[in-house]
C-alpha cells in the first residue's frame, strides 16, 4: 500500500475514534475494522510522520505515546476548502479554481451555509 | 536619443498598451497567443526599462562633453544599477514560487488525508481527490505531484458529463504548467513599484489560460457540459456583488462558450508575429547600435 493511503487510513482511525489512542490501539483498529494488516513498526512511523506534518498531535502518557488528531475532519475540511477559496495577490498562482476566488465574507457565508446544509 | 526612445517605447508598454489589450474582444478567440503576447509586453517593457538604466549616463556624458573616464564611471554606475533591477526581480520570482509551493504542498498533503476515497470509483483519474462537505468546489493543485480536488457539493451539483468537462479543464491546467505562467505574472507585478504596476496583465492573462483550458476541455467534451457546470458553480458560489459585468471572468467566459469555437489560424500567426517583434525589434534598432558606442567607452 502506498504511504498517501496508509496515512489517510491511519487518520481516518483517529477521526472516528477521536480520542487519543495509543500506537497498539491504532495497529488494532486498522486490523479489526480496516482489515489492514500492517507492521506494528509501520504503524508507528506512520503516526510519527503525521506527527511532524502537525496533522496529529503527540500526547505523552507515562511511558507511552497517544496520537489525537489535530482537528477534526470537519474542522480540517473547513480550513482546506477556507484556504483554497481566499485569494489574496501574492496567493493568485498558487492554486486554480473553476469559477474562481472568494472575498472572506462571501467565503465566509458560503461555508457556513454548506455547513447547515450537512446536518 | 536611444535612452529616450527606449523610454517612450517602456512607458507605452506599461502604461497604454495594457487597458486597451486587456479590453479588446480577440485575445478570446486566439487566447494562448494572447498570453504569450502579454509576456512580449511584459518582457519588452522591462527590457526597456533596463535599456534605459544602461545607456542614459552614457548617453549624458556624452553630450556633455565629458571625457573618457567619466563615461566609463557612467556606464558602471549604470549596469550596477540594471543589475540590482534584475536582481530584484528574480528574487521576487523566487519568493513567488517559493511560498506558492509551500501552500500547495501543506494543501495536498491535506487534501490526500481527507479524500474521500470510496466516492471516486467511477472517477477514473487517478489525481483526482474529494473533499467531503457540501460548498461545491472544483480546483486543482499544480505542482509535480499535481491534485484535482471535487466536493461532494459539486459531485452532487453537475451531473457525469458535467464533471468530466470540470476534470478536463482542471487537467489542462495542470499538463499546460499555467501555475508557472501565473507566478512569473505575479511576481513581475510584486516587484514593480507601487505607483508604476498595474494589475491589468495579471487578470487578463488568468482569464485567457481559463480560456485556453475550456478550449481544450471543449474538444474532449463539447461545449455543453462545461458550459452547464460553469453556470451551476457559478450560481451556487456567488461572487462578490459589486464585479462588474464585463469584467466577471465567469460570464464572459459563459458567453464565450455559448458560440462554436472560432479559431484562426491567420490571428494566431499575427499575434505570434507581434509578441516577436515586440522582442526583436527594440533590440536591433535601438540596442545594437547604442552598444556598438558605448562599447568605445567601455574601460576594460
Amino acid at each position: 500500500m502506498a504511504l498517501g493511503d496508509l496515512e489517510r487510513e491511519v487518520m481516518t482511525v483517529l477521526w472516528e475514534r477521536y480520542d487519543p489512542l495509543t500506537v497498539r490501539e491504532v495497529h488494532q483498529e486498522l486490523a479489526r475494522e480496516r482489515h489492514r494488516d500492517l507492521a506494528y513498526t509501520t504503524v508507528m512511523t506512520v503516526l510519527d510522520r503525521l506527527a511532524k506534518k502537525g496533522v496529529v498531535r503527540q500526547l505523552k502518557e507515562g511511558r507511552a505515546y497517544r496520537y489525537a488528531p489535530a482537528q477534526s475532519r470537519e474542522e480540517m475540511t473547513a480550513s482546506v476548502m477556507m484556504d483554497a477559496l481566499s485569494g489574496t495577490p501574492d496567493q493568485d498562482a498558487a492554486l486554480a479554481h473553476f469559477v474562481g476566488q472568494l472575498p472572506p465574507e462571501a467565503l465566509r457565508a458560503a461555508i457556513e451555509a454548506a455547513a447547515r446544509q450537512d446536518r | 536619443m536611444t535612452a529616450l526612445l527606449l523610454g517612450a517605447l517602456g512607458l507605452t508598454l506599461s502604461l497604454v498598451v495594457p487597458g486597451p489589450l486587456a479590453r479588446a474582444h480577440w485575445p478570446g478567440r486566439a487566447p494562448a497567443a494572447a498570453v504569450l503576447l502579454w509576456q512580449a509586453v511584459t518582457l519588452a517593457a522591462v527590457l526597456s526599462a533596463l535599456g534605459v538604466v544602461l545607456a542614459a549616463p552614457e548617453e549624458l556624458t556624452r553630450a556633455f562633453g565629458s571625457g573618457r573616464p567619466v563615461t566609463a564611471a557612467a556606464l558602471i554606475g549604470a549596469l550596477a544599477v540594471a543589475a540590482v533591477i534584475v536582481l530584484r526581480l528574480l528574487i521576487s520570482l523566487y519568493g513567488v514560487s517559493k511560498r506558492s509551493r509551500a501552500r500547495r504542498a501543506r494543501h495536498r498533503l491535506l487534501v490526500d488525508l481527507l479524500d474521500r476515497a470510496e466516492q471516486r470509483q467511477e472517477l477514473d483519474a487517478g489525481n483526482v481527490r474529494v473533499l467531503q462537505g457540501n460548498l461545491p468546489l472544483a480546483y486543482c493543485v499544480p505542482g509535480r505531484e499535481a491534485r484535482v480536488v471535487l466536493s461532494d457539493g459539486a459531485l452532487r451539483l453537475l451531473d457525469r458529463e458535467e464533471i468530466d468537462a470540470v476534470i478536463a479543464h482542471e487537467q489542462t491546467h495542470l499538463r499546460h504548467r499555467h501555475e508557472v505562467v501565473m507566478e512569473s505574472f505575479t511576481a513581475f507585478y510584486r516587484a514593480v513599484p507601487r505607483l508604476l504596476r498595474s494589475r491589468a496583465p495579471l487578470d487578463a492573462v488568468h482569464v485567457l489560460l481559463e480560456m485556453v483550458a475550456d478550449d481544450a476541455a471543449r474538444r474532449r467534451t463539447g461545449s455543453a457540459p462545461l458550459r452547464g457546470a460553469l453556470e451551476r458553480l457559478a450560481e451556487a458560489v456567488p461572487l462578490a456583488e459589486d464585479v462588474a459585468p464585463e469584467t466577471d471572468s465567469r460570464r464572459v467566459r459563459m458567453e464565450r462558450l455559448a458560440v462554436p469555437r472560432n479559431p484562426s489560424v491567420a490571428l494566431d500567426l499575427l499575434v505570434v508575429a507581434a509578441a516577436l517583434a515586440l522582442l526583436v525589434l527594440p533590440t536591433v534598432i535601438l540596442v545594437v547600435p547604442w552598444l556598438d558606442r558605448a562599447l568605445d567607452a567601455w574601460p576594460l
